[in-house]
């Protein structure tokens, strides 16, 4: 569960995310549309207790941010737009790693390794050193490294980015599943058919404000629309950075 | 302290399987010991053989002087026919030395009045050196025994000449440019530690960094002093390894050269030295780690991060530079600045002389809160939003 009430940053004099406030729930994927260079990374950096906002506030599962970041940290996953791997470890060394510094140990930790590995398909790399990898073996354990703590909730920022027709369907069917486990996802993307397939509850952005939000039903009915595209256009005002 | 040991542990074995970068570091340690040994066996060898060797004199006009040139030969000289041109040919190189003897040489001899000869000699010409002052000498001694003979003949005391006697006692040991070359030997040391955890330092910095996996580690639940630490901890063995092999091979170097023979100097570095040596570079392993992880994490990437560490390793080469030629006693301002105190106590060690212990002491706390005091900076840098976002 993810509450965010009137989030706002700025670098120098680019006001990058302003009065941002939106409500992701258990159980449903909620989408951050916008164009390129829009706020959504930033505001999700700021959910991820890498960046401090200036103003305003983000809860996950109740804990602040900013207060309680390592709270924070232990309750989300996050697959950002930096997914860089350790080359001379293994994949099971790679999401090993990370797992131990989520207090994961022993039995449950090599457990909870070895369903990643079958649940991603990487039983055939599992224990090769990831020098070398095609970028989407890397997404895989740039996720299986983000889910190795089960957290409640998970963000990804752009994670259909730069991914082949069969990459990003699988991609897909895979965030629909973690949904269907009762997880809270947040997912930023500037692909509209992405989102339009995908959410049950859309966030658009541009220009660091919040446009519009809620599902996709509302949003027709809010803009007089009748497809989700041009829906997209109106709230935004442009077509300019999607796609 | 759990976590600081995962990451630690991550690092060294990440490290480990880095073989080029340790192999380079490797070269390192040996770096030092083997370019001293190189360059004590050339020193040893010339200094050696300029005085075991007979003098090759070229002569101008040698029949000039007959005794003169019978007395050079009983003095182990060979004549040999002066070139043509012999200032150009000693200025060329051609020719140590040349001694000519003027035409009147003869006539003045006869007369009783003072018969000059003329040395060329280029003074800027190191390597003559040893013949020049040789021949000189020899032309002093030849000089005195005549004037000698001369009062002897004429019923006085050679000794009325010699008012005051000068006896030397040299109390400098000889071949001081070995001193000076043994003087850098601290710093070999202290180098070869520095660049011991710099691959290391660097990979887990700014590679880190440039391989995009920062960011992902740092959303982990765990404080980023924790990560400062882990990472700092694991060059140590790396640093210590390199400390220890360098010592080592200054160790067998210096036990299988006659360096004793060779430079007419005592430099002891036995099992017990290299032992306190190494005790003494501890807490230089803290400092070279904690200055060059603050540099580095200012680096966007490792190529970037190489062209900053290796001046890092160089700054402690100055006091070397400086002991080298303004010997500087071990006094306590010196054991305040750290690796300068460390190097003047590795002097000390290697001379045999007695070590004070407050000295020891204040140097290795000196070092190391210095070091603490650059790892709270550089922890302090690590919370900074920046260090994962900064303008590139």
């Amino acid at each position: 569960m993810i509450e965010v009430q009137g989030l706002s940053k700025s670098f120098g004099k680019l006001k990058a995310v302003q009065n941002v406030s939106f409500f992701a729930s258990n159980g449903q994927i909620t989408g951050l549309l916008g164009p390129n260079g829009a706020g959504k990374s930033t505001t999700l950096r700021m959910l991820y207790t890498l960046l401090k906002p200036d103003s305003g506030f983000a809860r996950i599962d109740g804990f602040d941010v900013t207060a309680a970041p390592l709270d924070v940290q232990s309750r989300i996953g996050v697959l950002s737009d930096a997914q860089g791997l350790y080359p001379r470890l293994t994949t099971r060394e790679n999401i090993r790693y990370f797992g131990r510094l989520h207090d994961l140990n022993g039995e449950a930790l090599e457990k909870q390794i070895d369903q990643l590995i079958r649940l991603l398909d990487l039983e055939s790399i599992a224990d090769r050193r990831t020098e070398g990898f095609s970028s989407g073996e890397r997404l895989k354990v740039a996720i299986a490294r983000a889910l190795v703590h089960d957290p409640g909730n998970v963000l990804l920022d752009e994670p259909t980015n730069g991914l082949d027709v069969k990459s990003t369907r699988a991609m897909r069917q895979f965030i629909h599943r973690l949904c269907d486990a009762g997880k809270c996802i947040l997912f930023t993307s500037h692909i509209m058919q992405e989102v339009a397939a995908l959410c049950d509850k859309i966030i658009i952005i541009s220009n660091g404000l919040v446009s519009a939000q809620g599902t996709p039903e509302e949003l027709l009915r809010r803009t007089g629309k009748d497809n989700l595209e041009d829906a997209f256009i109106e709230a935004i005002g442009s077509e300019e950075g999607l796609e | 302290m759990n976590k600081i040991r995962i990451i630690f542990v991550k690092e060294v074995l990440d490290s480990m399987r880095d073989y080029r970068s340790w192999s380079t570091g490797l070269f390192w340690a040996l770096f030092g010991p083997l370019m001293m040994g190189g360059m004590l066996m050339l020193i040893g060898s010339s200094v050696r053989g300029d005085i075991e060797k007979p003098l090759n004199l070229p002569v101008q006009n040698p029949g000039n002087a007959p005794n003169l040139i019978r007395f050079l030969e009983q003095h182990d000289v060979l004549i040999e026919p002066a070139p043509a041109d012999p200032e150009s040919a000693v200025k060329a190189g051609d020719v140590n030395v040349v001694l000519v003897i003027p035409e009147e040489y003869g006539q003045d001899f006869s007369s009783g009045k003072s018969a000059t000869v003329r040395l060329v000699i280029d003074s800027s010409r190191q390597s003559a050196q040893v013949d020049v002052s040789r021949i000189q000498g020899l032309l002093d001694q030849y000089s005195s025994y005549l004037g000698a003979l001369r009062l002897v003949v004429r019923g006085v005391s050679p000794q009325v000449l010699r008012a005051v006697d000068v006896e030397a006692v040299d109390v400098a040991t000889p071949q001081s440019q070995a001193t000076v070359l043994i003087s850098f030997l601290p710093y070999f040391i202290i180098f070869a530690i520095f660049n011991g955890a710099a691959p290391i330092i660097t990979d887990t910095t700014a590679g880190e960094r440039e391989r995009q996996s920062l960011e992902p580690l740092l959303i982990n639940p765990v404080p980023r002093r924790i990560f400062v630490l882990g990472k700092l901890l694991a060059a140590f063995p790396f640093s210590i390894a390199t400390l220890g092999i360098t010592l080592l091979g200054f160790g067998l170097i210096f036990n299988m050269l006659p360096i004793e023979e060779y430079l007419g100097i005592r430099i002891s570095l036995n099992v017990i030295t290299l032992i306190l040596i190494f005790l003494t570079c501890l807490p230089i392993v803290f400092l070279a780690s904690a200055i060059q992880m603050l540099v580095a994490s200012f680096a966007r990437s490792t190529k970037e991060a190489g062209t900053y560490l290796p001046f890092i390793a160089l700054v402690p080469s100055l006091p070397s530079l400086a002991l080298a030629f303004f010997p500087v006693k071990p006094v306590l301002w010196t054991m305040l600045i750290p690796t300068f105190g460390q190097q003047l106590l590795i002097n000390q060690f290697m001379r045999l002389e007695p070590i004070s212990v407050s000295n020891a002491v204040i140097s290795t706390v000196m070092t190391l809160v210095i070091s603490a005091g650059i790892t709270l900076i550089a922890i302090r840098l690590y919370n900074r939003e920046q260090i994962v976002f900064q303008k590139s």
